[in-house]
C-alpha cells in the first residue's frame, strides 16, 4: 500500500543555492507529521512545495496516489495554517471561515452555517462576527485553523502557527490543535524549530538540516536513538563524545576525551569505526564517590543553574566539560568549585556512527 | 530659554496661519482693491463668482481635466506598481527611476517641453492636452502612495486565499482589491488632487479653451483688477479645511498605510513651484 | 513530469513587461520626447547653434539671473529652516494635542493652494494692507513699497515652503528615541554640548531632507516670483517664462530650462549618492 502522501526525490535550487536536496518523506493517513530544523533548514520551504507556493526543482509530490505538482495552489485542496495567520482584516471571522466554501460555490445560507459550526468546534461560538483585529493572538489562531479545515481539506499544512503565542497559551494550542485534528483525523504536516512542541504533538517527527532530512521517526526514536550526530545534538540537551570502536561485540569504545567507555552493542558497528558517543545529562548521576557498575568521571563543577525542580551542573575533567541534569534536591551539598564524580551507565550511552 | 522657545514657536505657528485667515475677510469685502482691513462688508464678489462664465468655466475645466488625469493616472501605475513591487526583473531599478523622474524636473521645464510639443498634434488649448500633460505629473505621486502601500500589503493573505480554493483572479478580486482600497482612494486623490492645483503648465499650454482654475487665477493676480479671487481662495481654503476638519474620514483611509510626510510634501511641493 | 516542472520553472515571466508597457509608452511619448525637444530646441532655434547657450551663460543679464536664483534659494533655505527647527522643536516638546493642533494648522497651510497664499502676501504687504497700514499708524509717513520687491517674494516663498521644512524634520524628531537624550545626559551631556553632539547629528537627516527639498523647489518657482517679486530681479523659471512668452525665444528658453533641469538634477544626484532619493520622496 502507498502512503497517503508522499514526496520523491523533491529539491529546490535557487540559482547556485541549493534550499532542498533530493527530499524523500511520506506520511499515512491521519498521521500528525512534525518537520523540525532550524531556520533555513528547508522545513518551510518543503512545505511550501507541498501548498504550491513554490516549485520544486525536481521531484514530485504526490496525494493519495496522485501527483499534485502541475496543480496551483487554489487546486489542491489543502488547508494552511500561516505563520502569522493570514487572516482576512476586511472579512469578520465567520466570513474567513465561509470564504473557502464560498469559493467552492457553496450556497451562502448554508456555507454561513457550516461556518459557525466549525468556529464552534475550536471554541469561539460566539465570536463570529468580530473582525480578525478585534481577537487576541489565541483567538485569530482558533479562526484560522477553523478556516483551514471548513473545506475538509486532504491534508493540514500549520506553518510555525504558535510562534506568535505567549508560552501558556503556546501549550494550551498544542492541546488543541491536537484535540481537532484527532476528531478531524486529518492528515497534518506541522512545521517548528521548537522540539518540545514537536515532541508532544507529532506522531513522527522529521528532522531538517541544510535542505536535508537527517532522521524521520517517531519522537522517542528521535531522542533515545538518534541517527546522526546533528539529530543528536539538536533535539534535548547532550554531552557528545568522539570515540573509537574497540570491541564491536560487548560495545565497547575508546574516547581519547574520557577513556574506555562501553555502550549498548550495536551490530551495525564495527571494530575500529569512528563513532559519536551520545549520553543524555539526564542519565548522569552525580556522586562524592565512585559508583560501582557505572562508568565514572571525576570532575571539577564550575556552573550550577538552579531551576527549582531541578538543576544544570556544567563541570570539566582535564580534557573536556560535562553536563548533568540533577534533581534538586540533589544539589543542595555540592558547591561550585568541589570535585566530585559523574556516573552512568552503558545502556545510556548511544553510539553515532561518524 | 523655554520662555524665548516658546515665544519663537508661537510667532512662527501666526505666520503660517495669518496669511490662510485673512484671505477670509478679504472676500466679503466690497471694495475694488486690495484694502485690508476691508472698507465693508456684502457677498456681491461670492454672486459674481457664481455667475460668472469667465470663472465657472476654467472651474469646470479644471474638475474635467483632473478627473481624466486621475483616470488616465490610475490606469497606467496600477498594473505598472504591481509589476514594480511584485516582481524581480532586469531593468527594475532603471525603472524605478523612471518612474519617479518627473518628480526631480522642475515644471517650468516640462511647460517649455509641452509648449511646443503639444503643438505638434494640435493638442495645445485642449482638454486632452492638458490631461496627457498634468498624468505625467500625477504619475510619480500615485505611484509612491500605492507602492507604499502594495509593499506594506501581506502576500500572506493572497496565499491563503489561494490555499482556501481562490483562483488568482477571484483572489485578486475578493482580498486583494478590497484590502488594497484605501490605497487605491488616496492615491487617485492625490494625482487628483496634484492636476486640480498645477499651474506652471497649465498657464503654457491650456490657452483659452481650456484655461484651468489657477490659470485664471494667476492672470487675475497679476492683472490685480478681479476681486472675485478673494471669493476663489476663500473657497478653496475652506475645500481644504473641510478635508482636515473632517479627519475621521481621511484617518479611517489612511491607518492601514501611512505614506511618508516627505511623499506628500513632495507631491504638492513640486506643482507649487 | 519533472521536464514539465523544470521548463515551467526557466520560463522568463513577462508579466512585469506586460504590465509595464502602458505607463512605458506614455512616459516615453510624454515625458522623455518632450524633454528631448527642449534639449533639441536650445541647439536649433532658430537654427543650428550653441550661441543660445554662450548667451545665456555669458550675458551679464543671465548671469544676474542665476545668481539672483541661487541666493534666493539660499535665504530661502536658510530663513524656513530657521522658522522650521524650532518650530518642529516645540512640537516635540508639547503635548500630544498641542503637537496635533499645530500639526494640523501646518498641514492646512501645506494643503492650500500656492495660489491663495500668494494672494494673501498681496494683500498682506499691499500699498492698502495692515502691514502699511499699521506703520502708517504709529507716525511713519512714507512707508517703503513692499510689494513687488526681493522682499515680498522671498517671504511668500519661505510661507510657501516652509511646510516641507517643517514636517521633514519633525518626521525625523518624532522617531528619536528619548533614551538616546536620557543616556547622553547620563554621561554627562548638557545644554549646548548636549544639542551639539547629540541632537543636531540625530535630527541632521531631517534638516538635510528639508533643506534639499526647499532648496529645489525654490530653484525652478515660477508662480510666486513672478506674481510677487520685482520684475528687475528675476529668478530663472520666470525669465524662461518672459523668453517663451513674450519674446518667443524658444531658443534661449530652452537652454535656460536645461541649465536648471541640469543643476536640479545634480543637485539631487549628489543627494542621492549621499542619502538615497527614495528617503526624499517618502
Amino acid at each position: 500500500m502507498t502512503s497517503y502522501l508522499r514526496l520523491t526525490d523533491v529539491s529546490k535550487i535557487y540559482g547556485t543555492v541549493t534550499a532542498l536536496s533530493k527530499i524523500d518523506l511520506t506520511a499515512e493517513k491521519g498521521e500528525f507529521v512534525t518537520f523540525l530544523g532550524p531556520s533555513g533548514s528547508g522545513k518551510t520551504t518543503t512545505l511550501m512545495i507541498v501548498a504550491g507556493f513554490e516549485k520544486a526543482t525536481t521531484g514530485d509530490v504526490m496525494i493519495d496516489g496522485r501527483s499534485i505538482s502541475a496543480m496551483a495552489p487554489h487546486e489542491r485542496n489543502i488547508g494552511i495554517v500561516f505563520q502569522n495567520y493570514g487572516l482576512f482584516p476586511h472579512k469578520t471571522a465567520r466570513e474567513n471561515v465561509y470564504f473557502p466554501l464560498q469559493m467552492r460555490g457553496q450556497a451562502k445560507a448554508q456555507g454561513l452555517r457550516k461556518a459557525a459550526e466549525m468556529l464552534d468546534l475550536v471554541g469561539l461560538k460566539d465570536l463570529g462576527d468580530r473582525y480578525p483585529k478585534e481577537m487576541s493572538g489565541g483567538q485569530q489562531q482558533r479562526v484560522a485553523l477553523a478556516r483551514a479545515l471548513v473545506f475538509e481539506p486532504s491534508l493540514l499544512l500549520l506553518d510555525e502557527p504558535l510562534g506568535a503565542l505567549d508560552k501558556n497559551l503556546r501549550e494550551q494550542m498544542q492541546i488543541e490543535i491536537k484535540r481537532i485534528q484527532r476528531a478531524l483525523g486529518v492528515t497534518t504536516v506541522f512545521v517548528t524549530h521548537d522540539q518540545s512542541e514537536a515532541m508532544s504533538m507529532s506522531d513522527r517527527i522529521v528532522v531538517f538540516d541544510k535542505g536535508r532530512i537527517e532522521q524521520a521517526a517517531t519522537p522517542l526514536d528521535i531522542y533515545h536513538r538518534p541517527q546522526t550526530k546533528f539529530v543528536a545534538g539538536f533535539v534535548g540537551e547532550s554531552n557528545l563524545v568522539e570515540a573509537t570502536v574497540t570491541d564491536a561485540a560487548a560495545g565497547k569504545a575508546d574516547a581519547a576525551e574520557l577513556g574506555q567507555c562501553d555502550y549498548k552493542p550495536d551490530a551495525a558497528l564495527k571494530n575500529g569505526q569512528a563513532v559519536t558517543l551520545l549520553i543524555r545529562p539526564e542519565h548522569i548521576k552525580l556522586s562524592r564517590q565512585p559508583l560501582e557498575g557505572r562508568k565514572n568521571v571525576r570532575i571539577k563543577v564550575d556552573t550550577i543553574v538552579n531551576y527549582g525542580d531541578n538543576a544544570l551542573l556544567m563541570g570539566h575533567t582535564e580534557k573536556r566539560t560535562l553536563r548533568c541534569r540533577v534533581l534538586g534536591a540533589d544539589i543542595v551539598i555540592i558547591k561550585e568549585g568541589d570535585e566530585c564524580h559523574l556516573s552512568w551507565l552503558p545502556d545510556a550511552v548511544v553510539p553515532i556512527a561518524g | 530659554m523655554n520662555r524665548l522657545l516658546i515665544t519663537l514657536g508661537i510667532i512662527a505657528v501666526v505666520f503660517v496661519v495669518a496669511p490662510l485667515v485673512i484671505v477670509v475677510p478679504m472676500s466679503f469685502s466690497n471694495a475694488r482693491s486690495l484694502q485690508f482691513p476691508p472698507p465693508g462688508y456684502w457677498f456681491g464678489y461670492y454672486h459674481a463668482y457664481f455667475t460668472d462664465m469667465r470663472w465657472l468655466r476654467p472651474t469646470w475645466n479644471s474638475i474635467i481635466i483632473a478627473a481624466g488625469t486621475t483616470v488616465l493616472t490610475m490606469i497606467l501605475v496600477v498594473p505598472a506598481t504591481f509589476a514594480l513591487v511584485r516582481h524581480r526583473f532586469a531593468g527594475k531599478s532603471f525603472a524605478d527611476v523612471m518612474l519617479l523622474m518627473p518628480l526631480a524636473v522642475p515644471h517650468i521645464v516640462m511647460a517649455v517641453g509641452y509648449y511646443s510639443y503639444l503643438g505638434m498634434f494640435g493638442l495645445v488649448q485642449t482638454h486632452l492636452g492638458v490631461i496627457l500633460a498634468h498624468t505625467c505629473l500625477s504619475v510619480p505621486i500615485a505611484f509612491l502612495v500605492l507602492s507604499a502601500n502594495l509593499k506594506g500589503f501581506d502576500r500572506t493573505l493572497e496565499r491563503a486565499a489561494q490555499s482556501l480554493g481562490a483562483s488568482p483572479v477571484r483572489t485578486f478580486i475578493h482580498v486583494t482589491l478590497p484590502i488594497l482600497k484605501p490605497g487605491l482612494i488616496i492615491s487617485a486623490l492625490f494625482a487628483f488632487i496634484q492636476s486640480f492645483d498645477e499651474t506652471v503648465v497649465a498657464i503654457f499650454i491650456s490657452g483659452r479653451n481650456a484655461e484651468t482654475l489657477p490659470r485664471k487665477m494667476f492672470d487675475s493676480i497679476r492683472q490685480e483688477a478681479d476681486p472675485v479671487i478673494a471669493v476663489v481662495s476663500t473657497l478653496l481654503f475652506a475645500l481644504v479645511l473641510a478635508g482636515i476638519v473632517l479627519p475621521p474620514l481621511l484617518k479611517s483611509l489612511r491607518s492601514r498605510v501611512t505614506p511618508a510626510p516627505a511623499a506628500q510634501a513632495l507631491s504638492t511641493a513640486e506643482n507649487q513651484s | 513530469m519533472q521536464a514539465t516542472i523544470a521548463k515551467l520553472a526557466e520560463r522568463p515571466n513577462l508579466w512585469p513587461w506586460l504590465l509595464l508597457t502602458p505607463l512605458a509608452i506614455y512616459l516615453a511619448v510624454f515625458f522623455l520626447v518632450p524633454l528631448a525637444n527642449v534639449v533639441f530646441m536650445s541647439f536649433t532655434e532658430p537654427r543650428l547653434t550653441l550661441a543660445n547657450y554662450e548667451r545665456v551663460l555669458t550675458g551679464a543679464l543671465y548671469q544676474r539671473v542665476f545668481v539672483n536664483t541661487f541666493a534666493t534659494a539660499a535665504l530661502v533655505t536658510a530663513v524656513c529652516l530657521l522658522v522650521g527647527y524650532p518650530l518642529a522643536f516645540l512640537m516635540t516638546r508639547s503635548s500630544p494635542r498641542t503637537a496635533m493642533l499645530i500639526l494640523t494648522l501646518v498641514t492646512m497651510s501645506f494643503w492650500t493652494s500656492f495660489l491663495v497664499r500668494t494672494y494673501a502676501w498681496m494683500v498682506l504687504l499691499g500699498d492698502s494692507g495692515p502691514i502699511i497700514g499699521f506703520l502708517k499708524a504709529i507716525g511713519i509717513e512714507q512707508p517703503p513699497h513692499l510689494l513687488f520687491t526681493r522682499f515680498s517674494s522671498t517671504l511668500a516663498m519661505v510661507h510657501i515652503l516652509a511646510p516641507y521644512m517643517i514636517m521633514n524634520i519633525y518626521s525625523v524628531m518624532r522617531k528619536i528615541d528619548p533614551v538616546l537624550i536620557r543616556s547622553a545626559q547620563s554621561l554627562g551631556a548638557r545644554g549646548a554640548a548636549l544639542f551639539r553632539h547629540v541632537y543636531l547629528p540625530l535630527t541632521a537627516p531631517g534638516i538635510a531632507n528639508g533643506s534639499v527639498l526647499v532648496f529645489v523647489i525654490c530653484l525652478g518657482f515660477y508662480v510666486t516670483p513672478v506674481l510677487l517679486g520685482s520684475p528687475r530681479e528675476q529668478m530663472i523659471a520666470g525669465l524662461i517664462g518672459t523668453e517663451i512668452e513674450e519674446f518667443l525665444a524658444f531658443g534661449r528658453g530652452s537652454a535656460m530650462a536645461i541649465i536648471l533641469l541640469l543643476i536640479t538634477l545634480v543637485i539631487l544626484t549628489i543627494y542621492h549618492r549621499r542619502f538615497g532619493l527614495d528617503k526624499l520622496w517618502g
